[in-house]
């Protein structure tokens, strides 16, 4: 309930969104659902110009065109073309004279919620480089520019100003932190290697991980962000689980038994890793407590298990289990009790991802020998392909607010990674280089 | 952070000799997996608890609020650190080099012995009729040899899910292993290895391709 009084607060009582009082209205148990839900009404948001006040040209224009994409991205904000509307933004730059109070009022008079515009500089300093961006925020439902925020630093971070500015105004509409700073990890082949990747949400700033030269696999990441897990061989014979920490490149074995060590996910708070391995015949689903590092194991069954994924609240699992032939969804308590079918339809249903929103799970369907996205309810009653046409998906992962999946998928050819929407629309691809770029494992929120 | 379960010490202390810490003896992280077969490892039982688990960090998230600070009227300066905190680990690659080498020699050897793959239909880890021959041809050359050690490895084809095909490319490689050892090949010179469909040995998009990677490789086991 507090969150919903914070809600409250932060629309300033709910004047600038009519849309707003009918999902507060709507119960507790949906405020985390408002913007995944097809009736969610999305705040009309225009970006006009980020103006450069000094130094290279392609700075503003660069801020703009990262804030307008994240903003679109967002799903909170429906992204309005200003210049189509007629409304001009060239005088409104200090946000107090009778230029801007007219461009106000013609914004407000043709619906759109929110105005954005800034500035962008470039400035020497010393031999270094130096970048200011200033960014305001028109509110017209209180009719006044709400704020603004400064950001500094080095030409490297032109990107993250624009997608931490875009999480404040999502943070300010929604409560929530946003996902234009979340990034994505990946595999990527490196000859005959497999190494991890991570890059921004929206395809940049890529950074390599590993690099031992053979194969790290399926990485997934630890609730704080600091971390990776992931299968990786350090010899011909075995798998291990390892993790690595991204801020010094540290990397151990987590997980050393024989056999498969497969599918590691550590639970929301950290405290369990739930993971596949056939150290004891066939593949079972193990629970560390990585504080005892006592081992518990949830499945007994001579077929192959695996693909733990948590609930939100660490209750339940959904796994992967070809008890009845092929692969199946399963849904257990996280002790290994209260074990049920999940999936139905289809003789191959796979690497099931729980949303963090607790309201779906996605996984890979097959449908007339494809293999394809679908998103099921915990409760196995509405069910809905998300992906169509040629190429095989995998690995899908959701974003952090739950509102996007990345995956895999050579509908292009080769392997490389995209993200979609999570009503199946808005697909885009996010990598272009290299050969094969698959497992994506979407950060939580920071 | 507990800081103290980083170090090298500590993990000695605990007696956990498989751990791959960075600063450790990297000797001690390939010959400790090295030694560890599967085999080994299932002697272990249940009680897994001691044997095998690395160290971990505390990761739960200690602070919410996304460090964002909110819109102000009067906005003061943010400064942002340059770049994004992401490391590379200690490029070595020679770990990758040396296993490729391996490889190859081990592939070498099994042409040079005539040892022959089995290859198994799509979804399946059946063995066919095609694929017992190769087997028992395999069996006779292992029977002649007796001091040689041998690996199936399984491998899979694009087709699913990464995560599923490890498991498919195990049933396949333990079919394998399991008719050698119904034609009398001792099983403690037998290891399984699956890469499900992670080291194709084809890489198209086409049925003639998935074939060759549907597979079971029998390979002499060289060295580590």
């Amino acid at each position: 309930m507090t969150r919903v009084k914070l809600i409250s607060a932060w629309f300033g009582g709910a004047l600038l969104l009519a849309g707003a009082v009918g999902i507060l209205e709507s119960g507790a148990a949906d405020v985390f659902l408002e913007a995944t839900r097809p009736d969610f009404q999305k705040i009309s948001l225009g970006v006009a110009e980020i103006a450069n006040t000094g130094g290279s040209d392609w700075l503003a224009g660069r801020i703009e065109e990262v804030l307008k994409h994240d903003v679109r991205r967002s799903l909170v904000f429906d992204l309005v073309d200003l210049p189509g509307l007629g409304i001009q933004m060239a005088d409104v730059r200090n946000g107090k004279g009778a230029g801007s109070k007219a461009v106000f009022k013609q914004a407000a008079e043709k619906g759109v919620s929110v105005l954005v515009w800034g500035t962008a500089t470039w400035k020497a300093v010393g031999d270094q480089s130096d970048v200011n961006m200033e960014g305001f925020v028109y509110d017209s439902g209180s009719d006044e520019v709400v704020g603004g925020k400064r950001y500094a630093g080095s030409p490297s971070v032109v990107r993250q100003m624009a997608h931490r500015f875009a999480d404040e105004l999502v943070f300010r509409y929604t409560g929530e932190p946003g996902i234009a700073r979340t990034k994505i990890a990946y595999v990527a082949q490196q000859g005959t290697a497999r190494e991890l990747f991570v890059m921004d949400y929206d395809g940049y700033d890529t950074r390599q991980l590993t690099a031992d030269g053979f194969l790290n696999l399926m990485p997934q990441w630890s609730p704080d962000r600091r971390f990776l897990i992931f299968t990786a061989y350090r010899n011909r014979n075995t798998q291990d689980i390892d993790m690595i920490e991204l801020a010094t490149g540290k990397r151990w074995t987590v997980i050393s038994f024989g056999g498969l060590n497969i599918t590691p996910a550590l639970s929301p708070d950290g405290n369990f890793l739930a993971f596949a391995s056939s150290y004891e015949g066939n593949s079972e689903i193990y629970r560390l407590d990585t504080r005892t590092k006592a081992i518990q194991r949830l499945t007994v069954n001579p077929s192959g298990d695996l693909s733990p994924s948590w609930s939100p609240n660490g209750r339940e699992l959904v796994f992967v289990s070809d008890r009845g032939g092929g692969p199946q969804l399963f849904l257990m308590s996280s002790d290994g009790s209260n074990v049920r079918r999940l999936t139905f339809e289809g003789d191959y249903n796979a690497a099931p991802v729980w949303s963090p929103r607790g309201n779906w799970i996605a996984y890979v369907c097959r449908t007339h020998r494809e293999y394809k996205l679908c998103i099921i309810s915990p409760d196995g009653q509405k069910r809905t392909q998300l992906t169509t046409g040629p190429g095989i998906d995998d690995s899908p992962s959701w974003s952090p607010d739950g509102r996007h999946l990345a995956f895999s998928s050579t509908a292009d050819g080769k392997s490389h990674i995209y993200m979609i929407d999570a009503d199946g629309k808005g697909r885009e691809r996010l990598t272009f280089q290299g050969t094969h770029n698959s497992a994506p494992s979407w950060s939580p929120a920071s | 952070m507990n800081r103290t379960l980083w170090t090298c010490g500590s993990v000695l202390v605990m007696g956990i000799a498989l751990i791959s810490m960075p600063g450790c003896s990297k000797k001690s992280v390939q010959s400790g997996g090295d030694s560890q077969s599967t085999q080994g490892m299932a002697k272990g039982g249940t009680d897994s608890s001691k044997s095998g688990v690395g160290s971990f960090p505390d990761t739960g998230v200690q602070s919410g609020g996304g460090g964002l600070r909110g819109l102000d009227k009067n906005p003061s300066e943010e400064r942002l650190g340059s770049g994004t905190m992401l490391a590379k680990e200690d490029p070595s690659g020679s770990a990758g080099r040396q296993m490729d080498e391996i490889s190859r020699a081990e592939q070498a050897a099994s042409a040079a012995a005539g040892l022959r793959d089995v290859f198994f239909g799509y979804d399946s880890w059946v063995i066919s009729e095609e694929g017992r021959q190769s087997l028992s041809h395999d069996a006779e050359w292992m029977k002649s040899n007796p001091n040689a050690l041998v690996k199936v490895e399984g491998h899979c084809d694009e087709r699913g899910t990464g995560a599923y095909n490890f498991v498919l490319g195990e049933k396949r490689a333990k079919a394998a292993r399991n008719y050698l050892v119904e034609l009398g090949v001792a099983a403690n010179r037998l290891s399984v290895v699956s890469y499900g469909k992670e080291r194709p040995a084809c890489n198209e998009h086409a049925e003639s391709c998935y074939q060759q990677n549907r597979r079971g490789r029998i390979l002499i086991k060289s060295g580590k």
